[in-house]
């Protein structure tokens, strides 16, 4: 009887868990988590779940009644096979941690305890190349910092015309004219996340508020900090904006 | 009965590092206040690194387990023994390779590794197969080659998961009697599937046995992604960036790291593309070979097949071999 109760519970939590990562997926919200190049693998994580619970509840129907009769001539073998409870408890956690604490992608908050960078990620050298193709107004902040850190002549890139987002970032390297405008870049989930930044001068910088998200428009300059040379936007402008559906940059 | 193994080791364990972050909470904030306010930033992306880690894994532990609950089902107990030849070498050997048949990561190779021990797989190729399959495998070649091109970082971070892996795998083959490695679990013979609920066909019972594996591993998993998201949550990264970028140093940091981060090995290249421009090579090639070896999910699921102390050889001495591979590169072939 155990065995069933334990099968059955078994079967309940695969099936939550695959209606939890469906939510995920139907909300966007996958997207905080992992990479969404990844999407294919957690649908056919659904699907394996799918299966096996399914799998699961027929077998325990096709098995009932036969059970019942056979469970007094088996007593010391029902014994041995006490059902590991405890497997339940942990992949129910998951679970817990997902509904209780307030889901909300990575943020300024974070950059405290994961650190900032102002140099790119280096990325395969046919992708860069791709990047000098790309009109400067739709470059996010990872392209403009993959340019600054590839290349040695950057005359061209000065001056050219930025419009991109990102959440506001205070540090005390900066003047109180300057805010960083941050990303998170995530290769594969979270667990990866690294916040990147490129600097933003904005005469009006006291009236944002950390980890706001705002589009900033203006040309392009050079700055150099901690001896390396980074871009930095002059702000024409700054428009508060709402957070995107996909708040990392992936690479 | 395996709730009784269980409960033994790793939940004590567990408990401390639950103790010891408590400690630490109180130890970084004086005022209850202070503790409310820290809570509500770091516990969100707690949550976050958290699920991050689990639901990227979950697939690819279901994949492991899914294999492996097919070659219970259909591979030939005995089969395996003959296939891999009698000398320790040859099977350590074969063992390292033997990912290119099955392609799994370090959360799927666990069970898989498990249940061909079941099936009487020598100790040699089996921890050849452990260690080495999670980086020989066509998924992760492809991964790293996307990310670094081909060139000295893929072959070498093939070369040397291979070495480490047939000699940490002929370390293994010194030890002649299985039940001083393996947990007595394993070596029972077992009618553990047997149970009235198990169907007659093949796949359907293949797939039960993959759901009950999914569920033993699944909570080691778990752990491990809690623990790993606590470190990142409560200890700031650029602490442990900070400390070093010397050829010797940066190799230490970047093995830290690996075991930190918990990442799986399909994915782990592009990680560490993002360290390749701050970070030495030497000490990126070692994040790419060891990682896959060791983490902190995947030493506690080892815990599940093997006993404590072949545990402690089986982080040592690739954790050993990577810092001195590292070393060796960053200081004569940089």
């Amino acid at each position: 009887m155990a065995q069933r109760v334990y099968r059955s519970l078994q079967a309940l939590l695969m099936l939550v868990l695959c209606i939890f990562l469906i939510e995920k997926f139907a909300s966007g919200r996958l997207s905080w988590y992992i990479n969404p190049r990844f999407q294919i693998l957690t649908a056919l994580g659904i699907l394996i779940l799918g299966v096996m619970a399914q799998v699961i509840f027929s077998e325990l129907k096709r098995s009932k009644g036969r059970t019942e009769d056979e469970d007094d001539h088996h007593h010391h073998h029902d014994h041995e096979e006490t059902p590991s409870w405890g497997n339940l408890w942990f992949v129910v956690l998951p679970l817990v941690v997902g509904i209780l604490i307030p889901a909300r992608p990575l943020d300024a908050s974070s950059v405290g305890t994961r650190g900032l960078t102002t140099t790119a990620p280096l990325v395969s050298s046919d992708s860069a190349t791709k990047l000098f193709e790309t009109i400067s107004e739709e470059r996010t902040v990872l392209d403009w910092l993959r340019i600054f850190g590839s290349q040695s002549d950057l005359s061209q890139f000065i001056g050219e015309p930025a419009s991109t987002i990102g959440f506001v970032f205070y540090d005390e390297k900066l003047t109180r004219s300057q805010f960083y405008l941050g990303r998170y870049v995530v290769s594969c989930c979270a667990a990866d996340g690294v916040a990147i930044a490129m600097v933003v001068n904005w005469p009006e910088t006291a009236s944002l508020t950390e980890d706001t998200w705002v589009l900033v428009k203006g040309p392009v300059a050079l700055m150099t900090l901690d001896g390396s040379p980074v871009p930095m936007i002059e702000a024409t402008s700054v428009e508060i904006v709402n957070e995107p559906e996909q708040p990392y940059l992936y690479p | 009965m395996q709730q009784n193994v269980a409960r033994g080791a790793t939940p004590r364990f567990v408990v401390w590092l639950i103790l010891l972050s408590v400690l630490a909470v109180v130890f970084f904030s004086v005022t209850p206040l202070a503790i409310l306010d820290w809570l509500g930033k770091t516990l969100p992306v707690f949550g976050t690194v958290f699920l991050g880690i689990f639901i990227e894994a979950t697939p690819f532990l279901l994949l492991g387990t899914l294999t492996s609950g097919l070659v219970e089902v259909y591979l030939d107990k005995n089969k395996i023994g003959s296939l891999l030849g009698r000398s320790s070498v040859s099977a350590a050997v074969m063992g390292a390779f033997l990912g290119l048949i099955f392609p799994v990561c370090e959360c799927g190779v666990v069970p898989l590794t498990r249940r061909l021990f079941q099936k009487g797989m020598p100790l040699s190729a089996g921890v050849a197969f452990l260690l080495a399959a999670p980086v020989i495998n066509p998924i992760v070649i492809i991964s790293t080659v996307a990310a670094f091109g081909w060139g000295r970082m893929v072959l070498l971070r093939l070369a040397l998961s291979l070495v480490i892996a047939i000699t940490v795998g002929m370390v293994f083959s010194t030890e002649k009697d299985a039940s001083n490695v393996l947990r007595p679990m394993l070596l029972a013979h077992e009618h553990k599937h047997d149970d009235d609920l198990m169907p007659k066909s093949k796949l359907r019972r293949a797939l039960l046995i993959s759901a009950d594996e999914f569920f033993e591993m699944g909570r080691y998993l778990v752990v491990g992604a809690l623990l790993a998201a606590a470190l990142q949550a409560f200890i700031p990264q650029s602490a442990l960036l900070a400390v070093g970028n010397g050829p010797a140093l940066s190799v230490i940091v970047m093995l830290a790291l690996a075991i930190l981060l918990s990442i799986c090995s399909t994915v782990d290249a592009f990680v560490a593309l993002g360290f390749a421009n701050s970070f030495s090579f030497g000490s990126v090639l070692s994040f790419l070979v060891f990682g896959p070896m060791v983490d902190i999910k995947s030493v506690l699921m080892y815990l599940q097949v093997f006993k404590r102390r072949p545990v402690a050889y089986l982080v040592l001495l690739p954790f050993l071999f990577s810092l001195f591979f590292g070393v060796v590169i960053n200081y004569w072939y940089p």
